[in-house]
């Protein structure tokens, strides 16, 4: 179980502050990924393009890759972020399990084995060309996570060793699944494995239109589920004697984070360590509250993500590489980073 | 008819001077030595574009098996298919005895093979370059130089015929996507090359590498007058890449512009093999349709 750790003196704790000063440090980070990209363009050219899209008047391309490229992929970055981070957190509080993430119930390699399936096959299946990948993946996700708690339950029950075996072990054959498709489809395997590495490349605003009536929602119901969560972490059984409805809970929150996850994982790709880490930075940084840790990994999850494609998009410009990587390579030092830090201090 | 007389004296000539004397001994790209003692007569291709070069050396009743995705020319399509060099149906292949196996250099067919006791000649063309040096390495192995010389003529004429049909055209800038990812090719990988002999040249700069991962901004801001989708096999389709955002003010895209490609198209531009000349011809007919 994920435990409170001795406060960290150099972040507010209390009180309105922590929310207050991660929202300015998310709008801060945001706006220098919109100023900065592949594409170099001078501060006074952003202003004036950022100005042409108010008064609407966009004309030339400074205004078409700040309006329909820019501006759109750190919007999305920001909420396939929140997204993951968020429902990392639910994933961890519901299986109280540090080790817990959003694609515990097999939605990434669904949605990977959904990806892979119309990037190899649309060519010579009309109707899977139609469908696309963000559908194909968002539905696989689903689907998936759905077989999983159907294997798991048992009556009305949904017990967690179960849930995560399940997940699991169908996850690892979908994953199966997709290496096969890779290795069968020989110009495909590195669009696929980008795809899985996750990336931002794609987005707009229609991409993003279509995501939040899900991850809104579903953020919505994760957000206000934080005493629920706090009571069990007492256990399963002590929470339904304090009145929680364990097991309605548990089916309400693994649905709206499942959905979350898919939304995310259709727009982006298979964006890995957002959903683990950020939670359990969080946590280090301004203690194990759910009401508070759930708000909080939503801004940092937003925040870590844009940084992350940030980088993705600049340290090789006008090359990318896919956002996944940076995730890994970057998240996995820092966090250990502040884990040791935490744990020096004890 | 006398120019007939001397074209036949020069052949024949030319056969004479060019005929490979057994045994011989080649080096391939690994660095190992190759010892025929005689014309190959059982020969296995692991690469597509290898069996292109033994099938365009005259030379297509000699195969004896080919990987799956060699499907050119036509023949070899009864040919036993053994997988691919990556993973290749290797009891098969031993069974069928060949006395020449052409294979890549980095899949480590080429070790396995060599320690079966099996001929094995590793290393594939991955330039334009490449390719024309590598018919005269596969005619000497297989003795049929003067065919090789001639492949390589023609090729080398299709080009020059190109080049001079594109001198004084305005040089096309050409996006191509190899895959919606966005994939690209670099000015010094292989369809780079064969981009710039046709006409035309791609819009990514050889900074980025042979086949960067590109950021869409990049695609908008270079404003290609041509954009080739490699991907279209795979349901990429014009109006999906027209609809992309910031790409509806593409020169390309208001030009109709926005080609897409067959399998078999997709084929002949990714393989570095006898069909280079045909290659470059297909580009310059997409890049400057009024000229082919």
């Amino acid at each position: 179980m994920a435990r409170a750790l001795p406060a960290s003196r150099l972040l507010p704790r209390r009180g309105p502050a922590p929310l207050l000063l991660s929202g300015l440090a998310l709008a801060a980070v945001a706006a220098l990924a919109v100023a900065v990209g592949g594409v170099h363009i001078a501060p006074g050219e952003l202003l004036g393009a950022l100005l042409d899209g108010v008064t609407g008047r966009l004309h030339g391309t400074t205004d078409t890759i700040v309006w329909q490229l820019r501006l759109p992929r750190v919007l999305m970055a920001a909420t396939v972020g929140a997204s993951l981070a968020l429902a990392g957190a639910a994933f961890q509080g519901v299986f109280r399990n540090p080790l817990a993430d959003p694609y515990l119930l097999g939605a990434a390699s669904g949605a990977g084995f959904g990806a892979s399936l119309v990037l190899v096959l649309a060519g010579s299946v009309p109707w899977l060309a139609r469908l696309g990948v963000p559908w194909a993946a968002f539905a696989c996700a689903l689907a998936t996570v759905a077989a999983v708690v159907a294997l798991a339950r048992q009556g009305a029950r949904l017990p967690t060793v179960s849930l995560i075996l399940a997940g699991v072990v169908l996850g690892s054959s979908l994953a199966a699944a997709t290496s096969f498709l890779m290795l069968a489809s020989r110009d495909r395997a590195a669009g696929i494995l980008s795809w899985l590495l996750g990336s931002f490349a794609f987005s707009s605003w229609d991409g993003l239109l279509a995501m939040l009536p899900l991850a809104l929602p579903a953020a919505a119901l994760l957000l206000l589920a934080g005493r629920s969560l706090d009571v069990m972490q007492l256990g399963e059984e002590a929470a339904a004697q304090l009145g929680v409805p364990v097991e309605s809970v548990k089916f309400a929150l693994l649905g709206a984070a499942t959905l979350a996850t898919a939304a995310a994982v259709s727009a982006a790709g298979v964006i890995g360590f957002v959903g683990l880490v950020v939670p359990h930075a969080v946590r280090l940084a301004f203690g194990p509250a759910h009401g508070r840790l759930l708000p909080l990994s939503a801004l940092w999850g937003a925040l870590f993500l844009v940084l992350a494609d940030l980088v993705a998009r600049t340290v090789l410009a006008p090359a990318e590489i896919p956002v996944g990587i940076v995730t890994a390579l970057v998240g996995g030092p820092f966090f250990l980073a502040l884990l040791r830090r935490q744990q020096r201090g004890r | 008819m006398k120019r007939v007389a001397f074209l036949v004296v020069l052949l024949l000539a030319l056969q004479v001077a060019l005929a490979t004397t057994y045994p011989i001994t080649v080096t391939d790209e690994l660095g190992h030595e190759l010892t025929l003692t005689a014309p190959p007569q059982r020969i296995v291709s692991m690469i597509p574009s290898d069996t292109e070069t033994v099938c365009a050396l005259a030379a297509c009743d000699r195969l004896v098996g080919v990987d799956q995705f060699s499907d050119w020319p036509q023949q070899v399509a009864d040919l036993p298919h053994l997988g691919s060099a990556t993973s290749p149906d290797l009891e098969a292949l031993v069974a069928l005895h060949p006395d020449l196996v052409l294979t890549d250099e980095y899949s480590g067919l080429a070790d396995r093979l060599r320690k079966l006791g099996i001929p094995v000649y590793a290393g594939t063309p991955q330039t334009y370059d490449q390719a024309l040096a590598f018919l005269g390495t596969v005619g000497h192995l297989l003795d049929v130089e003067t065919r090789a010389a001639v492949v390589r003529g023609t090729i080398e004429g299709q080009v020059a015929a190109v080049a001079r049909q594109v001198a004084g055209l305005p040089v096309q800038r050409v996006f191509v996507e190899l895959d919606a990812t966005p994939y690209s090719v670099g000015p010094s990988s292989y369809l780079g090359t064969l981009l710039a002999k046709a006409g035309g040249a791609t819009v990514v700069t050889a900074a980025m590498g042979e086949y960067p991962q590109v950021d869409p901004e990049f695609v908008v801001q270079r404003d290609p007058q041509v954009v080739l989708l490699m991907d279209a096999p795979y349901g990429q389709t014009v109006a999906g890449a027209e609809s992309r955002p910031g790409w509806q003010g593409l020169t390309a895209v208001r030009d109709g512009r926005v080609i897409t490609l067959t399998q078999p198209q997709v084929d002949l531009l990714s393989r570095a093999g006898p069909r280079m000349g045909d290659a470059v011809l297909l580009l310059a007919r997409l890049l400057h349709p009024g000229r082919f």
